[in-house]
């Protein structure tokens, strides 16, 4: 489990960036880091990965602060990508196993699987310039990918996918939180978090807003009670909470208040009932409930 | 260590891969192979081709072995003046009383003939004449031409290369900060890690770049003759640049490192370099003025001051004889300055190279936490 506890950092600007951060991500849970932009994502992705220091804070990975030699067993994608863009691209992918501690052969091995599973096969003595855009991002995927990592952290993975490469790193990511892998993401897609995540942290101005499974927070933001009535008479709702709209003969009240089993009595006595239901908050709901 | 290794590799074999290192390392080979010849051309080989009539051959080789003499006979001074006048004779010889030339005779060969038919003639009256027996009291000059020619090959071949080398890992480091991809490898490396074998990988590109000058500007030297003309200790001249070259190259790339992870694109790189470059200027002035006068108060005192030394030492090494106490002691403040720059340098690395954006200041880097 990773677990990050009161992280603060301020930059010599004087700019407080993150003031009293702190969430968990367990092993098999794919994590959905969300915020505005400069809410303080990357600093804190960069403070779990050692490359900038915090003022404050902890970050321990199975129960123990994270070290040099840890770290090098986790998979990292920075927000602003980098590659050497004249070296091959088997070769760089090769070299950074190499440097998170495998053995050539077992770099060699393992790259050849990533190119295969990423088809830049073809690709392999391309130098990184030479490749599309698209491409270039499969390397950097591979780049994170290539030692097993125990623990991923990606920020900003989706940005700049077309539709069917966020597709293919949905399943790619699935796949390795189904191994076992914690994999913190941080992402503008909320749709997306939501729709992938087990669990997502809401940040905001450098403070955790939220944190915890969909579920929980969508419990937590209360369910929206939809009434969809067709043919009922004007002013029916007349007196209870949420708002109405009218569409023709068909009147949707949503509420979030209110006495449930009152409003289907008045919903059937004015007219013909066609839906009747709790609705789930959105995760674009609850992320503006939080950072507004 | 392996990690350091990994880097240095990774140096080393992407650049040995570069067409611009394949080239550069041709055209180096092909202008040292040029200029270790050109003794030869300017030189002059002495050769000398002497018509002999109604003559004996003068025995010209014992007097000067360096020099190759070819002797034609002549029918009579008309047919010996007409090959003179054709310029196919440098000399011809007359019933063994005169010599004809084309023009005043060359003073080499004039003396030389003059004072072996003296010593033939003397000879045949029964005269021994002991040649006279030369001895200098002052120092030993015999080599001196030969050494200062050496060591001012050096000099620019040493001033070549470190600018070349330096440039490179400023490059590089940028390279690396610009891209950002320092973030991933910082994840994965310690900052001086990543410094280290930089420095070291394109050390040895360098080194490599060094050897090639050698072998082939001593090759060629060997193939020319020129080689008869080196000074004894050749070897530990040698092997003395290569120690200078790598403590000179250890100090600027340290140093150019941490000024280049001041910046983040390669435009800016010449700007943050330039007071190095400076420097280095300066020293490679200062080891051209040494090869002129190695054993002058300034040469001396500037082969014990770094960085200087590391140009200047192997300059004076080469072109005088320098005390071995002298060589020991600058290379052991040199050693302190290269470990102090390394300190210094990998400090302001550490801290420079992931805050991308404006150029930053050197000092206030190194003040910062
Ligand atoms: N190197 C830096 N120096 C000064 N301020 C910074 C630096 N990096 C980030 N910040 C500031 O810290 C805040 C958080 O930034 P960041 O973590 O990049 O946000 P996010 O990734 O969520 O968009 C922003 O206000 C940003 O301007
Ligand atoms: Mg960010």
């Amino acid at each position: 489990m990773l677990e990050i506890t009161g992280l603060r950092k301020q930059f010599p600007g004087g700019k407080v960036a993150l003031d009293g951060v702190g969430f968990e991500v367990r092993p098999g849970e794919l994590y959905g880091f969300v915020g505005a932009n400069g809410a303080g994502k990357t600093t804190t992705m960069r403070i779990v990965m050692g490359v900038l220091l915090s003022d404050a804070g902890q970050v321990s990975w199975q129960g123990r602060p994270l070290d040099a030699d840890t770290r090098k067993r986790i998979g990292y994608m920075p927000e602003e990508r980098g590659l050497y863009q004249k070296m091959r691209v088997a070769e760089q992918i090769e070299y950074f196993g190499q440097l998170h501690g495998m053995s050539a052969a077992a770099a060699r091995t393992a790259t050849n699987d990533l190119l295969e599973r990423l088809t830049l096969t073809e690709r392999r003595n391309d130098a990184v310039e030479a490749l599309s855009l698209g491409n270039q991002q499969r390397v950097q995927l591979a780049v994170a990918l290539v030692h097993d990592p125990e623990l991923l952290i990606l920020d900003e993975p989706f940005s700049g996918l077309d539709p069917i490469a966020v597709e293919a790193l949905s399943t790619v990511l699935q796949e390795r939180a189904r191994g076992g892998v914690p994999v913190l993401f941080s992402s503008h897609q909320l749709e997306l978090v939501e729709r992938l995540c087990d669990a997502v942290g809401i940040i905001s101005a450098g403070r955790m807003v939220a944190t915890g499974s969909v579920e929980t927070l969508q419990a937590a933001a209360g369910r929206a009670l939809k009434v969809v009535v067709r043919g009922a008479e004007p002013g029916w709702a007349d007196g209870l909470p949420g708002e109405l709209a009218v569409q023709g003969d068909r009147h949707v009240l949503v509420t979030s208040g209110g006495d449930d089993q009152e409003i289907l009595r008045r919903a059937v006595k004015s007219g013909h009932v066609e839906h009747f239901g709790f609705e789930r908050a959105s995760l674009t709901e609850i992320f503006k409930e939080a950072v507004a | 260590m392996s990690a350091v290794w990994l880097v240095a590799k990774r140096e080393i074999v992407t650049t040995v891969r570069t067409r611009s290192f394949i080239i550069g390392l041709i055209v180096t080979a092909v202008v040292v192979g040029v200029v270790a010849f050109l003794p030869k051309f300017f030189d002059g080989p002495d050769k000398y081709t002497i018509g002999l009539v109604n003559s004996q051959e003068l025995p010209l080789k014992q007097a000067l072995p360096e020099a190759e003499f070819t002797f034609k006979t002549f029918q009579d001074r008309a047919a010996a003046t007409k090959a003179v006048l054709d310029g196919d004779l440098d000399a011809a010889l007359v019933d063994g009383t005169t010599v004809l030339t084309d023009g005043q005779i060359e003073t080499e060969l004039g003396v030389l003939m003059q004072s072996v038919n003296r010593e033939v003639k003397l000879g045949a009256a029964g005269v021994n004449v002991p040649p006279l027996a030369m001895e200098s009291v002052g120092a030993d000059t015999r080599y001196e031409d030969a050494r200062r020619g050496i060591a001012f090959l050096l000099v620019i071949v040493l001033f070549g290369l470190v600018i070349q080398s330096v440039s490179m890992v400023a490059m590089g480091v940028v390279e690396e900060k610009g891209s950002r991809i320092v973030e991933i490898l910082l994840a994965s490396l310690r900052p001086w890690q990543l410094l280290v074998g930089k420095v070291v990988g394109l050390g040895v590109i360098g080194l490599i770049n060094l050897a090639v000058v050698l072998v082939v500007g001593i090759g060629a030297a060997v193939a020319s003759g020129f080689a008869e003309n080196f000074p004894p200790g050749m070897a530990g001249i040698i092997a003395g640049t290569m120690i200078w070259f790598l403590l000179g190259y250890a100090f600027f790339a340290t140093y150019s490192a941490s000024l280049a992870s001041l910046v983040s694109r390669q435009e800016e790189v010449g700007n943050v370099l330039g007071p190095m470059m400076l420097t280095v200027m300066v020293t490679y002035g200062v080891s051209i003025y040494a090869t002129g006068d190695p054993s002058s108060t300034l040469s001396t005192v500037m082969s014990l001051i770094p960085p200087f030394s590391s140009m200047v030492m192997p300059v004076r090494m080469a072109a005088a004889e320098v005390p071995l106490w002298e060589v020991g002691v600058a290379m052991l403040i040199m050693m302190a300055a290269v470990a102090g720059i390394a300190a210094v340098g990998a400090r302001v690395y550490e801290r420079a190279v992931l805050r991308t954006g404006a150029r930053l200041k050197f000092t206030e880097v190194l003040r910062s936490r």
